[in-house]
C-alpha cells in the first residue's frame, strides 16, 4: 500500500515536521484531540501521580522523603486490601452507603422534579417555593448533621434524610431552570394544535402515579424500620401504623403534585418531555454531589458504609484505608455517572451533543 | 369555538373581523408600547373557496400581532380595545380551528415526524392506528417519503422539511383559518417556490382562509388574493390591493409582467413605509 510505504521511506525531516505539526495543534485554542489523544492523556496524568507517590514513599521508612504515617507507599495500601474486604466488609459498606444516597436521592427527585415542572409552567407557585429555594441551596449542609439528628434520631431514617434535604433544594431549581429553558414557541405551537386540559385523564394518571410513590414509599420506610429494629417481624412492620402511613401520604402527595402535569397536554405531551434530556442530565451531576455528602451522613453511628470505614481507619487504623476508601468512592461515583450518560444516549437519542 | 352551523337562509357570519382593533402592551406605564392601532378589516366567508391574504409591512408594524389575536395566543389575546371576532363570535383563547405555522422550527425535538403530524390527532384523543394512518397520509401530501421520514427525529431534517412536517401537522387537523408568519422565511430561494407551489396545491383542496406574512412582496403577491398592507408601528391597515390569484408554478408567474407591475408598485409603497416617507 502506498500509505506504508511513505511511513517507511519518512525521513527524520519528515518526523521532526510531524511532531512540530503536533505541538502547534496543541497551542491551539479548541483544537480537538484524537480519542486516543485524550485517553494517553488522562492516562498520563494517572501514571504521573503514582510515579510521585512511589517516589516519595521509596525505600524502608526511615529513608522515605514521606514518612508511612502521613503517607503509605502503594504495596502497603495494596497490602491492606484483602483486610478491607473480609475486615472491614467493603462490599456490604459500599452496598449500604450507595442505598442510603439513592434512597434519599430518589427521593428527592421524585418530589423535586415534578414540583419543579409545576414551578415552571405556573409562575405564581415558583415565586411561592422562591424562598425556600433559596434557603436549602444556600444552607452549610454539614450544619444539617446536629438537625437531622435531632429531627430523625441514629437511625438509618437521619441518613437517608439527611441525602434528602441536601439534595432536594438543588434538583428543583435546576428543573425550574430546565423547563423554562423550553421555549414559549413550542407551547403556543401547542395550543394551535388543539392541546387542552384534561381533569379527568390527568386525575387517573395522577392517581396511579400516586398509588405508586405511596407503595415505594411505604416499602422504604418499611426497610428503614426493620433495619433499625431487627426485632420486628414482617408482619409487624406491614401493620405499622408508619408503614401505612407512608402510604396514604406518598398516594396523597402523589396525586398532588402530578396532577397539573397530567392534566395539561401542553405539559405532559410538550413542555416536561421537551424539559426531560436536560433535567435527567442535571440529575446526574446532582448525584455525582450527594455522593460526596455520604461522608457526612455517616460519621455518627454507622454500622456500615464508607465513610463509616474512613472515620474508623482514621481512630484505628489502618491508614492505608483511607486511601483505599477515597479511589473507591471516586471509581463507583465516576461508574455510575458513565452509566446515567450512557442510558441518557438510549432514552434520548434525538438529543445532539 | 366551532363554526356555527348557520342556517343557510342567515347570512353567514364574516370568518375574520376585526372591529377598531388596538393593542398596548404594559398600558398605563412608562413602558407603555402600542403595536397596532385601530385595526378594521372583514373577510367575508366565500362559500368553496377560502381566501389567501398575504400580509406585508415595514419591520416592527405588528404583522405577527393581528396574527396572534386570530390564534387567541398570549400576550397578544386579548386586545387592548376593540373586537376579534371569528365566524362572528369573539376569541376566547387558542384551539385547533385556527391552525397556526411559525417561522421559527417547532417541530417537537422528542417526537418522530410520524409522532409530530399525529400530535394534534393525539390530543384528540384519536387512536394511535387512526391517526398514524392519516399522518402517513399527509407525510406523503406535504412531499415526504412516506416510507423512510416518518421515523426521522426533527434534528434530522433540513430546514425545508421541517416546514413541511409544520404543514402536515397543521393541516391535518382541516382548520378553516390557517395563519402562517414567515413560514418560509429562513428557507433558500428554491426550497421556497418549490414550498410555495405545495401551499397552492394544498390551499386549493382545503378550502381554509389563510393569513400569510412575508417580508417577501414577490411571495405576497404570487400567493395572495388580496395583501392588507400595514403603516408603520403602531399598524394599522394602509390598502387592501387586489392582486391575481396563483393559477401557474411559482418560478413561471412570478416572471410575467403583469405580475411584476404589482409587485413593484407594492414594493414601491413598503420602500417608502420603511423610510418613514408614508
Amino acid at each position: 500500500m502506498p500509505e506504508n510505504e511513505d511511513q517507511k521511506s519518512e525521513g527524520p525531516t519528515a518526523q521532526a515536521s510531524r511532531c512540530s505539526e503536533w505541538l502547534k495543534r496543541c497551542l491551539t485554542i479548541r483544537d480537538q484531540p484524537s480519542q486516543f489523544e485524550r485517553f494517553s492523556a488522562g492516562g498520563f496524568c494517572i501514571v504521573l501521580i503514582v510515579l510521585v507517590w512511589g517516589f516519595v514513599t521509596a525505600g524502608p521508612n526511615e529513608e522515605r522523603i514521606v514518612g508511612s504515617y502521613t503517607l503509605p507507599s502503594i504495596k502497603e495500601a495494596v497490602d491492606s486490601f484483602p483486610r478491607l474486604w473480609f475486615e472491614r466488609a467493603l462490599a456490604r459498606s459500599t452496598v449500604a452507603s450507595l442505598m442510603r444516597v439513592l434512597g434519599g436521592f430518589i427521593l428527592a427527585a421524585a418530589i423535586a422534579v415534578p414540583m419543579g415542572v409545576v414551578a415552571a409552567c405556573f409562575p405564581r407557585v415558583n415565586a411561592f417555593f422562591q424562598p425556600l429555594s433559596v434557603f436549602s441551596r444556600n444552607i452549610p449542609v454539614a450544619a444539617l448533621i446536629p438537625l437531622t439528628l435531632i429531627w430523625f434520631g441514629l437511625g438509618e431514617t437521619q441518613k437517608v434524610m439527611f441525602i434528602f434535604i441536601a439534595a432536594i433544594g438543588f434538583i428543583f431549581f435546576d428543573t425550574v431552570n430546565s423547563v423554562n429553558g423550553v421555549s414559549s414557541r413550542f407551547l403556543d405551537t401547542s395550543y394551535t394544535l388543539g392541546a387542552k386540559s384534561v381533569p379527568k385523564k390527568g386525575a387517573i394518571r395522577a392517581g396511579f402515579i400516586g398509588l405508586i410513590y405511596g407503595v415505594i414509599l411505604a416499602v422504604i420506610v418499611g426497610v428503614i424500620s426493620s433495619l433499625d429494629n431487627p426485632s420486628l417481624t414482617t408482619a409487624e412492620v406491614i401493620q405499622s401504623p408508619g408503614v401505612w402511613g407512608a402510604f396514604a401520604a406518598g398516594l396523597i402527595g402523589g396525586f398532588i403534585i402530578w396532577f397539573p402535569i397530567q392534566s395539561h397536554q401542553s405539559i405532559q405531551k410538550v413542555m416536561f418531555p421537551l424539559a426531560l434530556p436536560n433535567v435527567v442530565n442535571s440529575l446526574r451531576l446532582l448525584f455525582g454531589l450527594a455522593f460526596g455528602y455520604i461522608m457526612l451522613a455517616e460519621v455518627l453511628n454507622a454500622n456500615h458504609g464508607l465513610g463509616h470505614i474512613i472515620n474508623m481507619s482514621q481512630r484505628n487504623g489502618p491508614r492505608e484505608h483511607i486511601y483505599l476508601i477515597l479511589i473507591i468512592i471516586s471509581l463507583l461515583a465516576f461508574t455510575i455517572d458513565r452509566v446515567v450518560f450512557w442510558l441518557q444516549k438510549r432514552w434520548f437519542p434525538y438529543v445532539q451533543s | 369555538m366551532s363554526n356555527p352551523n348557520s342556517s343557510l337562509n342567515e347570512p353567514a357570519p364574516p370568518i375574520v373581523q376585526f372591529a377598531g382593533v388596538t393593542k398596548t402592551y404594559d398600558a398605563g406605564t412608562s413602558k407603555a408600547f402600542t403595536a397596532i392601532r385601530d385595526v378594521n378589516f372583514v373577510v367575508e366567508d366565500r362559500p368553496e373557496h377560502g381566501e389567501f391574504i398575504g400580509i406585508l409591512g415595514p419591520s416592527g408594524c405588528g404583522k405577527s400581532t393581528i396574527l396572534r389575536l386570530i390564534a387567541g395566543l398570549s400576550p397578544q389575546h386579548p386586545p387592548t380595545e376593540g373586537s376579534v371576532k371569528v365566524w362572528g363570535e369573539d376569541v376566547t383563547g387558542p384551539g385547533a380551528d385556527r391552525g397556526m405555522v411559525f417561522q421559527d422550527y417547532t417541530s417537537f425535538s422528542n417526537r418522530t415526524v410520524l409522532d409530530n403530524v399525529a400530535f394534534g390527532l393525539e390530543c384528540q384523543g384519536v387512536s394511535k392506528s387512526d391517526r398514524y394512518e392519516q399522518a402517513i397520509d399527509w407525510i406523503a401530501k406535504v412531499g415526504l417519503d412516506p416510507d423512510h421520514d416518518p421515523q426521522k427525529y426533527p434534528h434530522q431534517l433540513s430546514g425545508g422539511m421541517k416546514q413541511r412536517v409544520a404543514i402536515a401537522r397543521t393541516l391535518i387537523l382541516h382548520p378553516k383559518i390557517i395563519l402562517m408568519d414567515e413560514p418560509f422565511g429562513a428557507l433558500d430561494p428554491v426550497t421556497r417556490h418549490n414550498m410555495q407551489d405545495l401551499l397552492v396545491g394544498l390551499w386549493r383542496d382545503l378550502e381554509a382562509t389563510v393569513f400569510f406574512i412575508t417580508h417577501d412582496v414577490r411571495e405576497a403577491v404570487y400567493l395572495g388574493d388580496r395583501v392588507f398592507i400595514l403603516s408603520n408601528s403602531p399598524g394599522t391597515i394602509l390598502e387592501e390591493a387586489v392582486v391575481p390569484t396563483p393559477d401557474r408554478l411559482a418560478r413561471d408567474m412570478q416572471r410575467e409582467p403583469d405580475f411584476l407591475a404589482h409587485v413593484d408598485r407594492i414594493s414601491t409603497r413598503i420602500e417608502s413605509l420603511e423610510e418613514g416617507k408614508d
